[in-house]
């Protein structure tokens, strides 16, 4: 196992310029999701690692040792791609056992019946057994090892694709979504062991995913990426609880993060839809800001004069929780609370609602999307937006 | 009824172009007719018991054999190669598709008359160009030495664009994703991604073009007749024109049809392996 270091990589296919200036630190040991909408870039990112494409500028260390110049092969880096490219004419065990033999046998020991008849062949190829047998157990695909990947479910190939990246023991496990094409629950199940797996061997690995819960759930630290470049990197809570941008903010956290129009004033105020809803310090000139409120923060209570009223449109229940989607009037978006399931039951479509939110809690973001960091003032006072006791 | 009168013309035609006249030659192979003869007797398996001892025909058979066994190989190697290079090039795709193909395109009647110039002992290109080399020159469609290898070259020539368009399409169909595996796993040389994932994948289509190409090189005709009419002393017979020959040459039709009969399990034989391994070979991804 080994870190990784990408230095100011640049990439462009044609005129499209498809990562700039991407720069990232992954430990020894570390799991680290790159997240990002399709078409930002990460999966280039990751080929490039790979060394199956070229980069325009920049390097890549793995371990200390600059791999700029070598072969895939010779980078010491697994993959395990998104359609498994799983070798469809060999079995298992040969899908698992062939990077090892392209390692460890000549090309003539590797002939098909003079192979094995050579010297030296033997005991490779039974070191090469045993390695296979060990991670197929590992993975509890040993009864698996007899037959064909076209025999196999999505599941079954996915972790003989894990296999065949496990049984090299490389320095960096690469992955391209693998679990794209699993279905819900299999996809849930697979997390956790993946995530399981990789705790055992202590692999670095760099996980590329469009999916957020995917990332949040199984990384050390998520590195977000949008129209390549990398906009933020971050353990999940530290993502979840303090993105420096708007867009950061919006990509991670299911249902997302509701924005709402805002004004500041020179004085510091901050109006809401006309409802000045508190000051901040530290203000600098009058100008219109969007603020960030998480579901989960916003409370519903009794509309009243102080606080910012709503009209409920839709219900959706959870089970353990509640969304309400409501209407501030003023706003173009509606917002969505999420309150536990025993008071909404006397929430209803169509009903008037007050809103109230902890100060602490709710993100400035600059028209920009940069996230502007300011202090509330007076927040011992009862505030329209405020949580109550 | 609707079904017999939506099938109902098409077997219509089947039956009196197809069907019919292959149970005519059946029976006609049983008789001694005459192409044109108003009265045929039965002779029974008398022809067939006379082709096993004609000379014509079993130098005929064998030179079929023969002319497959070296034609099938040369044009299914070289298919694979052009397509091969085709696809690993970056330019101008279409037009070396373009120009390997056109062979297969053109008439072979028309082409088998330039060929004959080509292959003209003195004044042909061939000839001329063989000169010029250093290269041994020879009377190609004239010696009994060279005629069946003349037009087994030409014949390869010819069914080169059909390998090579199918093997192209073959090519295309392999997972790109493959091929990145396959790079990682260590697997990163030509030869060691022509083995590991190349030639594998293109498994099932090398076959069909395999019997695609074998039932065309079995029923070679045009060029035969028009370059060396299966001379000189039937160095260059082959099945196809030996049966037209005595079939409408010598209007011993009895007996042309009695070589049809074995022309045709042949042919039967072939396509019935085909449809078998392509059958085995449908069950995977």
């Amino acid at each position: 196992m080994a870190d990784l270091t990408i230095d100011r990589i640049s990439k462009s296919f044609g005129k499209t310029r498809i990562l700039r200036d991407v720069s990232l630190a992954v430990q020894d040991g570390e799991f680290l999701s790159l997240l990002g909408p399709s078409g930002c870039g990460k999966s280039t990112l990751l080929r490039i690692i790979a060394g199956l494409e070229t980069r325009d500028a920049g390097s890549i260390a793995i371990g200390g040792r600059a791999v700029d110049a070598l072969r895939p092969k010779a980078r010491d880096v697994a993959m395990v791609f998104q359609s498994y490219a799983l070798y469809p004419h060999y079995t298992v065990e040969r899908n698992i056992a062939l990077p090892l033999q392209m390692r460890r046998l000549s090309r003539w020991q590797r002939l098909p019946l003079v192979g094995r008849l050579l010297p030296g062949s033997r005991s490779a190829r039974a070191e090469i057994t045993t390695e296979v047998l060990g991670v197929a157990r590992a993975l509890e695909i040993e009864p698996l090892l007899g037959r064909k990947p076209g025999q196999l479910s999505g599941g079954q190939r996915q972790r003989v694709a894990l296999g065949r990246a496990m049984v090299r023991r490389p320095a960096v496990f690469l992955m391209d979504e693998p679990l794209s094409n699993l279905d819900a629950k299999l996809r849930v199940q697979m997390r956790v062991e993946i995530k399981e797996l990789q705790q055992r061997l202590g692999a670095t690995i760099v996980y590329v995913t469009h999916d957020q819960s995917e990332a949040m759930t199984m990384s050390d630290r998520i590195a977000v990426m949008m129209a390549g470049e990398i906009l933020q990197v971050g353990a999940p809570h530290d993502l979840y609880m303090s993105p420096v941008d708007r867009r950061v903010a919006t990509f991670v956290g299911s249902p997302p993060i509701n924005l709402l129009q805002a004004a500041l004033a020179a004085s510091g105020d901050v109006t809401v839809s006309g409802r000045c809803i508190g000051a901040i310090h530290d203000t600098g000139p009058a100008r219109p800001l969007t603020l960030g409120i998480r579901p989960e923060v916003i409370s519903v209570t009794q509309p009243s004069i102080k606080r910012l009223t709503a009209r409920v449109r839709l219900i959706e229940h959870l089970g353990s929780d509640v969304l309400v989607h409501a209407a501030i009037d003023g706003q173009a978006h509606p917002v969505i609370a999420r309150i536990a399931s025993e008071p909404a039951h006397t929430v209803a479509a169509g009903q008037t609602i007050g809103l109230e939110a902890s100060p602490g809690r709710i993100l400035l973001f600059e028209a920009d999307g940069r996230r502007l960091d300011a202090r509330w003032r007076g927040t011992a006072q009862a505030r329209p937006l405020e949580r109550v006791s | 009824m609707a079904a017999v009168a939506l099938a109902g013309p098409a077997f219509l035609l089947l039956f009196a172009l197809v069907l019919l006249p292959c149970a005519a030659v059946f029976v006609i192979a049983l008789t001694d007719w005459q192409l044109g003869a108003r009265t045929l007797h039965f002779v029974g398996l008398d022809n067939f018991v006379e082709l096993l001892s004609d000379p014509v025909f079993r130098r005929s058979f064998r030179n079929t054999l023969v002319f497959a066994g070296g034609v099938v190989p040369a044009t299914l190697g070289a298919g694979l190669l052009v397509a091969l290079l085709i696809e690993a090039g970056n330019s101008a795709r279409a037009v070396y598709r373009a120009i390997h193909f056109l062979p297969f395109m053109a008439t072979l009647a028309a082409m088998a008359v330039v060929w004959e110039a080509l292959l003209h002992p003195t004044i042909g290109l061939v000839n001329q160009a063989f000169q010029a080399l250093g290269l041994p020159t020879a009377n190609w469609l004239r010696d009994e030495d060279t005629a069946l290898a003349a037009l087994a070259v030409i014949s390869v020539w010819q069914n080169l664009g059909l390998a090579m368009v199918l093997f192209l399409a073959g090519l295309k169909a392999i997972p790109p994703d493959l091929y990145d595996a396959a790079d990682i796993d260590g697997a990163d040389e030509p030869i060691d991604r022509f083995a590991t994932v190349t030639l594998p994948m293109l498994g099932p289509v090398g076959l069909f073009v395999l019997v695609i190409v074998a039932l065309r090189v079995i029923e070679t005709f045009d060029t035969v007749r028009i370059l060396t009419e299966g001379g000189p002393a039937h160095a260059s017979e082959l099945l196809l024109h030996t049966l037209y020959v005595e079939s409408f040459d010598f209007l011993r039709t009895g007996y042309g049809a009695a070589m049809a009969v074995v022309f045709l399990v042949i042919v039967t034989a072939l396509t019935l392996l085909q449809a078998q391994l392509l059958d085995r070979r449908m069950h995977y991804q």
